[in-house]
């Protein structure tokens, strides 16, 4: 019994000391605003958009901050593993007080964060940033449950409904106008997020086959690769049988250097591709392809062209003053923090949060990109053509803008004509 | 119809052939060490990385690379896996399973951490940049070349296993150790001998696959699960076995992906070896010897 009283007193002088200690739960309204920085810190994309937060906290800080009060950023290593990014969510908001919480890495990760900062947001009020992950998990939080999740806010392209309503019309346009052609065969990769492309959106979207038709266009062929898969000449020798007249390509994640290389060596070979994202985008895709990439098409916000006056300059000085080349999520984290910061002044200060996210719903921001914002009932960053992904192809060892028309950098050529 | 099986026999023989040399080095090192070597997955990444290396920041050739990468790979197989591993913890195998995974992994982790992604990593081992069509089919050379390579080495180690003294003792070292003991074989070096043997296949393999095939620093694992996929097929450590298997596998493969669908390959050739291993305790050829 003594034993279990001592526990007792024990645990109760904890909890009192605990109360004692703990800080006021209200962020904190004057001093730097605090933001902090998650991210797989092996990963290529999480350390490009690091570089890019950097980039963004000292451009505001060299400007004089938000409304005269310094930014502070602090960075953090997820290691890509779940248990730590929520270990290190926690002691962002309950340590370290941020105003602000950063995720650049898989949407996993970003929804992992979402939960534990639901959990902790009553007590201690904050937002969070989901810069990397694509899909529809974090907007969907928002949608399902406002008042739990209204702290979070998803930048980052597409969404599926975007996907089927946006980005599905771009693709008609280029096939039916640029490529010449109106037979198209889609590969699909499976996983989760082009799963709305192959069912449909019930009462929002039929499957992107069906918009595809709806748009005038003749699905010829159609299939889905494993995540895993390495051999892929045989979705290629049926995509040619069936006689498609480019090859679109709902992928990001497959093993996109070996699907290229193949595809370069198969009876479709001729058959544009038109990659969704992923490697093929990335300047190294010509070398890491020994340049069977030529001829692909391929979204790519990698690509020197001037969307804005910001663009051209945000891409030089990453790579001058951090040593890194912007890659996906780079873009995405560096215009979060300026559009963060616009709502943070349209608000006047940090104090309140509810203040602090209406403003966050109805900012707009010149962006790297185009315009950053976040749509109002939903939390997604304003899509296309508020923010754009061009799409370029690769014509011998480079990228040229061949969509869309007022960013043009060349005409689309078929691969067989820029082979020879 | 004609078409269809004309697509499944070509690849199957094209698959099949590349699956041989990539198991064939896992094989080796079952049948004659009795280990199974969960780190063979690190000779196609050290091949590609370390031939990237040398040619990108010594500025070396090709053909000098290839040697320099080769002697690499020999030293690390030596030095890392047999006398640092192998050699220490045969008795305590959980000990040494572990370790050959963590080395694996950590070679894994170093070439992404020295060259991510957006370095590009590529090998210029192209032989002919050119396609053929057969029939209705259009294949790369290079692919043709890579199957035609893999039967050229298999048939090189079967007809040097069976008719060299050399490989009569490794085969007898993989029929009885004890016994190969008491007929004064020399163990240590034909241990050292197989370890050298088995990293030439994997080593071949990355050079002629890379030109279809991606370069990254994790994908030692999927090529290991293929070479542990076949070798249990065919009766670990069993040569005979794993020419089978790999043809078998690349008929699965080939087979689903033209008449069904190129998602459920992997699925397949796991259904069946399952299917054989329950028929079959041990795969197509159990009996714990090379041939």
């Amino acid at each position: 019994m003594g034993k279990l009283v001592r526990i007792a007193l024990l645990t109760i002088a904890v909890l009192l000391f605990s109360a004692i200690s703990l800080p006021a739960s209200q962020p904190t309204t004057t001093g730097p605003i605090k933001i902090g920085f998650m991210g797989n810190l092996s990963a290529p994309f999480s350390l490009s958009a690091k570089a890019a937060a950097m980039l963004a906290v000292e451009e505001i800080n060299n400007a004089g901050g938000i409304l005269g009060r310094k930014v502070e950023l602090i960075v953090e290593d997820t290691k890509g593993e779940i248990p730590k990014c929520v270990e290190i969510y926690k002691k962002l908001v309950i340590t370290d007080r941020v105003h602000a919480v950063i995720i650049a890495e898989k949407v996993e990760m970003g929804v992992a964060g979402m939960e534990i900062g639901a959990e902790l947001f009553p007590e201690y009020p904050h937002i969070f940033f989901s810069t990397i992950g694509s899909g529809d998990d974090i907007w969907h939080h928002v949608r399902d449950n406002y008042k739990k999740y209204r702290f979070g806010f998803q930048t980052y392209y597409s969404t599926s409904t975007n996907y089927l309503k946006i980005v599905a019309g771009i693709n008609s346009d280029i096939y039916k106008n640029l490529v010449k052609t109106d037979k198209v065969a889609i590969i699909y990769e499976d996983m989760e997020w082009t799963k709305p492309l192959r069912k449909g959106l019930p009462n929002v979207s039929p499957p992107l086959a069906g918009v595809y038709k709806e748009r005038g266009l003749q699905v010829v062929n159609e299939t889905t690769l494993s995540l895993d898969q390495k051999m892929f000449s045989p979705v290629f020798e049926a995509a040619a049988k069936a006689g498609a007249g480019v090859i679109d390509c709902a992928i990001g994640y497959i093993d996109q250097a070996a699907f290229v290389k193949q595809w370069a060596t198969s009876s479709a070979r001729n058959i544009p591709l038109m990659i969704w994202g992923g490697l093929a985008g990335m300047p190294a895709a010509w070398k890491a392809t020994e340049g069977k990439v030529n001829g692909v098409m391929v979204g790519s916000s990698m690509i020197r062209v001037p969307i804005t006056k910001k663009t051209i300059p945000f891409m030089d000085n990453l790579v001058n003053k951090y040593k890194i080349g912007p890659i996906f999520g780079s873009h995405t984290t560096y215009d979060t923090i300026f559009g963060f910061k616009k709502a943070i002044e349209k608000a006047g200060g940090t104090a309140n949060i509810d203040k602090l996210i209406s403003a966050l719903e109805n900012v707009e921001e010149e962006a790297v990109l185009g315009k950053i914002g976040w749509d109002k009932k939903y939390h997604f960053n304003l899509p296309y053509p508020k923010y754009v992904t061009p799409i370029v192809q690769w014509q011998k060892g480079e990228m040229k803008v061949i969509y869309p028309l007022e960013y043009k950098m060349a005409d689309y050529a078929s691969p067989a004509d820029l082979r020879k | 119809m004609s078409e269809i099986l004309l697509k499944i026999l070509i690849f199957t023989v094209i698959w099949g052939s590349i699956y041989l040399l990539i198991s064939l080095g896992f094989s080796l090192i079952c049948g004659v060490l009795r280990i199974f070597h969960l780190g063979y997955g690190v000779t196609f990444v050290l091949a590609a990385y370390g031939l990237w290396a040398l040619m990108e920041d010594a500025k070396l050739g090709l053909g000098l690379s290839i040697l320099l990468m080769i002697v690499v790979q020999i030293a690390f197989a030596l030095i890392v896996f047999y006398k640092g591993v192998f050699e220490r913890y045969l008795e305590e195998e959980e000990v040494l399973l572990t370790l050959t995974v963590l080395i694996s992994l950590a070679v894994a982790h170093l070439a992404n951490y020295l060259y991510p992604v957006t370095a590009g990593v590529s090998i210029p081992t192209t032989i002919i940049d050119d396609v053929v069509s057969i029939g209705y089919i259009t294949i790369s050379w290079q692919m043709i070349l890579a199957a035609l390579v893999g039967i050229v080495v298999t048939a090189i180690y079967c007809l040097w296993f069976l008719h060299t003294r050399i490989g009569l003792i490794i085969r007898a070292l993989s029929q009885g150790l004890t016994a190969a003991m008491l007929m004064g074989v020399n163990v240590r070096r034909m241990y050292y001998l197989a370890m050298v043997l088995s990293i030439l296949p994997p080593t071949i393999c990355m050079l002629m696959i890379a030109p279809f095939w991606s370069v990254d620093p994790f994908m030692g694992a999927p090529l290991l699960m293929t070479a542990m996929l076949i070798s249990i097929l065919g009766g670990l450590g069993n040569l005979k076995g794993s020419i089978v298997a790999s043809y078998l596998v690349g008929f699965i493969h080939a087979a689903v992906s033209f008449i069904f669908v190129s998602r459920f390959m992997g699925l397949a050739a796991l259904i069946v070896t399952l299917i054989v291993m329950i028929w079959r305790r041990g795969g197509i050829f159990a009996g714990e010897t090379l041939w």
